[in-house]
């Protein structure tokens, strides 16, 4: 049972929740419905806003459809539901530039992106809360499964209760000066919990999937999308071995990603019957529009680097320390030293154990060694350099 | 729950106190099916004739001209689906501008009004290679309420042999409509735009030019329209209709009055606000206004958040705000994010029958908007 004395304990609001706006960034989903209904029923004044990120007819390809789909209906429902107000902000411009645009060139690049961190990095906590700000809100709720704890007097980030769920992945870039407005009235819920407020609110959304894809790429085919955003520049090329043996051709090298073993393409070596003889993607050279494919002992990585780095924690320049580091949002974390640069944008991060399928364009997110729970921050990998870099290295 | 100012009767007009009376009189006289040949069909063929006669005295036309639908976009619809080049004006409302699917566009000036001479210089060359042209000119913008020079507009496609339609969806209830004074070939009406009920519009058409329907079936509104007659809105339009007759002359300086008071206090508070089509002739009861520094949605949210309903330019049916082609079409591309509308009751009827708006109200209204 949700303890509603807990939830306005950690929305860190002074006085009574009556005495305070807060704008709830409503998906349509089931997960912010139940942060506006909690925070409905602790008393505060609520204001729902719903992004309109994309044309959801466009994207679907679907003559007819709506720009705008029927989760901002859901999202309107649930608002009408709860007797609050409820308004669609456009930020289809920012998030086509921001987001897609950003998404599509990743791939091109040979990276794999996470669009849903420049999302949240950009629109959901630059625009919107700016938005909430003018709007006189003393904070903006999401539905994310992240926990936000004061600690020595200021907000820190913590990992939602419900391992399973817990989006602190996605939430790295939160800047401290965002971490002081922004509440997740969500991180110390189990989904389950979640859920049965959606059912006690009879909301309409209460049983609605999860999303598992990312939105504007419908049924997970992302290489459609980056083909039709860049039409031209994406060309059939070779698939060679680490050795430079060409093995078969590739329609773009964005239909791969490091790490991949199914679906290459290509069949494993004949007549070998060990693990080496599974083939993974190694690289990808851009530069020659080639997919590299050998054992996964090529994958191996040690180090990587990391920019574009957000602290959630005091540093100080050019620390040194071990962390827990996350590299994929549903691995486990894995243990590193890091050691940051002089104004520590850069982190450089040495694996005790060498890791496979790193990477570029993921991020790489840091907990803290002893707690790990605690968030400290993350970036992005700009530099994963696995067995086959060394080997290229040696041979130059 | 604090009174609700409501300043957006462009959208749509409440429903007036004897149009709803005369909903409540049609409900209770029983089912009424207009086609039916027995009692009750008669009783409703009665009642959208005196619907239509009311509504054709209010335009000055043959009410056997006009075609009852289910909303001026449908009515545009209809029409539009039997011309392949239509030229448009770049302001037009979406049901023109969606339907028309047409690259025709005439620019406007930078007061709103549309390019008269851009207008002929494009007919001149348009025309010698189409046959069947037909020019779409609004009376009365929805956005800035800015009155377009529709008997010029009729006087050059005349000169080249167009046929003309006008959206007069803004203009009726505001500015006198006489169609025995204007050489028209189609007019399209809204019904909630005068106090009628949504649901119902109507095309006003030159019966010398043969239309095909869209809509099939059983012939209703002789055979333009298929579908049976939705009584009560044509009812209530009738009813309307009936309620401007016996306006004097679609008086509004009651309206103007008070849409000046709330301009001049706009300017008092905030003196960079933009009043857009200022300069032009503009209906009484619009104001398209905008600040350089404040999103639109943000102005809309923030004053309905304290309890007054205005809109902006052009909102999806999602709710999401787009930028206001009208006001981009004006040349001030930077601001069309940005502009907020403020429309009055269309006329002093209008005004005098709903619950006043108070100049008070209007002053507190001036300074949320200094404040945002």
């Amino acid at each position: 049972m949700i303890n509603i004395n807990q939830v306005i304990k950690e929305m860190d609001l002074e006085g009574n929740p009556s005495d305070h706006r807060v704008v709830v960034a409503m998906s349509g989903g089931v997960d912010s419905s139940v942060t506006a209904a909690l925070l409905v029923e602790a008393g505060f004044e609520v204001i729902g806003l719903t992004m309109q990120l994309y044309d959801y007819g466009k994207a679907l390809q679907k003559k007819g459809a709506c720009c705008a789909g029927s989760d901002i209906n859901d999202a309107r429902l649930v608002s009408s539901k709860l007797g609050i107000p409820h308004y669609v902000l456009n930020y289809e411009s920012i998030f086509q530039d921001q987001v897609i645009d950003d998404f599509a060139d990743s791939y091109l690049r040979g990276a794999t992106p996470i669009p849903c961190v420049r999302c949240n990095q950009t629109v959901k906590f630059t625009d919107m809360f700016d938005r909430a700000k003018n709007l006189g809100a003393s904070a903006m709720a999401t539905g994310h499964y992240i926990r936000r704890k004061i600690k020595l007097g200021k907000p820190s980030l913590h990992t939602g209760i419900d391992l399973s769920k817990d989006q602190s992945y996605f939430l790295f870039a939160t800047t401290k000066k965002q971490l002081e407005f922004v509440r997740f009235p969500l991180g110390s819920l189990t989904k389950g919990e979640t859920r049965a407020v959606a059912k006690r609110h009879d909301l309409n959304v209460a049983n609605k999937p999860d999303s598992q894809d990312i939105c504007f790429v419908p049924e997970g085919k992302y290489a459609d999308v980056v083909r039709k955003l860049r039409p031209g520049s994406i060309e059939a090329g070779n698939i060679i071995d680490v050795n430079g043996n060409v093995l078969g051709k590739h329609n773009g090298i964005i239909d791969f990603t490091i790490g991949q073993r199914k679906g290459i393409g290509v069949g494993g070596r004949k007549g070998i019957n060990d693990n080496n003889s599974i083939l993974y993607v190694i690289a990808l050279d851009t530069e020659k529009n080639n997919v590299v494919v050998g054992p996964k002992e090529f994958l191996s990585c040690n180090k990587i680097k990391i920019s574009e780095c957000n602290w959630l924690i005091d540093l100080i320049n050019e620390a040194e320390f071990r962390v827990l580091v996350k590299l994929r949002n549903s691995s486990q974390p894995v243990i590193g030293t890091i050691k940051v640069n002089f104004d520590n944008s850069i982190a450089y991060l040495s694996f005790d154990k060498p890791q496979f399928g790193v990477s570029t364009g993921q991020a790489a997110v840091f907990y803290d060694f002893k707690e790990s729970s605690h968030i400290l921050g993350g970036g992005w990998i700009t530099e994963a350099p696995n067995k086959l870099a060394d080997i290229n290295l040696y041979n130059a | 729950m604090n009174k609700q100012i409501y300043l957006d009767y462009n959208a749509t007009v409440p429903l007036l106190k004897e149009v709803k009376k005369s909903l409540i009189d049609c409900m209770d006289v029983g089912p009424l099916n207009a086609s039916s040949i027995h009692y009750y069909g008669r009783k409703g063929k009665d009642i959208i004739d005196v619907a239509r006669t009311n509504l054709g005295k209010l335009i000055n036309t043959n009410k056997n001209n006009i075609i009852f639908t289910g909303s001026a976009t449908e009515a545009i619809n209809l029409l539009f689906s039997n011309f392949n080049t239509i030229v448009v004006s770049s302001i037009e409302h979406l049901a023109v501008l969606s339907s028309s699917k047409s690259d025709h566009i005439i620019p406007v000036t930078r007061d709103g009004i549309v390019d008269l001479n851009f207008l002929e210089t494009y007919l001149k060359k348009l025309v010698k290679n189409n046959k069947k042209t037909l020019v779409s000119v609004m009376w009365v913008n929805n956005e800035s309420g800015v009155i377009q020079p529709i008997e010029e507009v009729v006087e050059i496609a005349k000169k080249y042999e167009c046929l003309v339609h006008c959206d007069a969806a803004q203009a009726l209830g505001k500015i006198k409509i006489n169609l025995e004074e204007i050489e028209l070939d189609f007019l399209t009406l809204s019904g909630h735009k005068i106090g009628a009920p949504t649901g119902i519009g109507a095309l006003v058409y030159n019966d010398k030019i043969n239309l095909t329907p869209q809509i099939l079936g059983g012939g209703q509104e002789k055979g333009m329209r298929a579908g049976t007659e939705n009584i009560l809105g044509i009812r209530g339009f009738g009813e309307a209709a009936k309620i401007m007759i016996n306006t004097k002359e679609n008086n509004c300086s009651q309206v103007e009055v008070l849409r000046d008071f709330f301009q001049q206090k706009i300017k008092d508070y905030r003196p960079e606000t933009i009043i857009f089509g200022e300069k032009a002739n503009r209906v009484a009861n619009t104001l398209l206004i905008a600040l350089p520094q404040i999103p639109g949605d943000l102005a809309l949210i923030k004053l309905d958040l304290e309890s007054f309903s205005v809109s902006s330019g052009s909102a999806c049916s999602s709710g999401k705000i787009s930028k206001s082609h009208v006001v981009s079409s004006m040349g001030y591309d930077k601001l069309a994010s940005n502009s907020v509308r403020f429309s009055f009751p269309p006329n002093d009827a209008i005004l005098n029958s709903e619950s006043l708006i108070t100049t008070k109200e209007l002053d507190m209204l001036a300074r949320c908007w200094s404040n945002l």
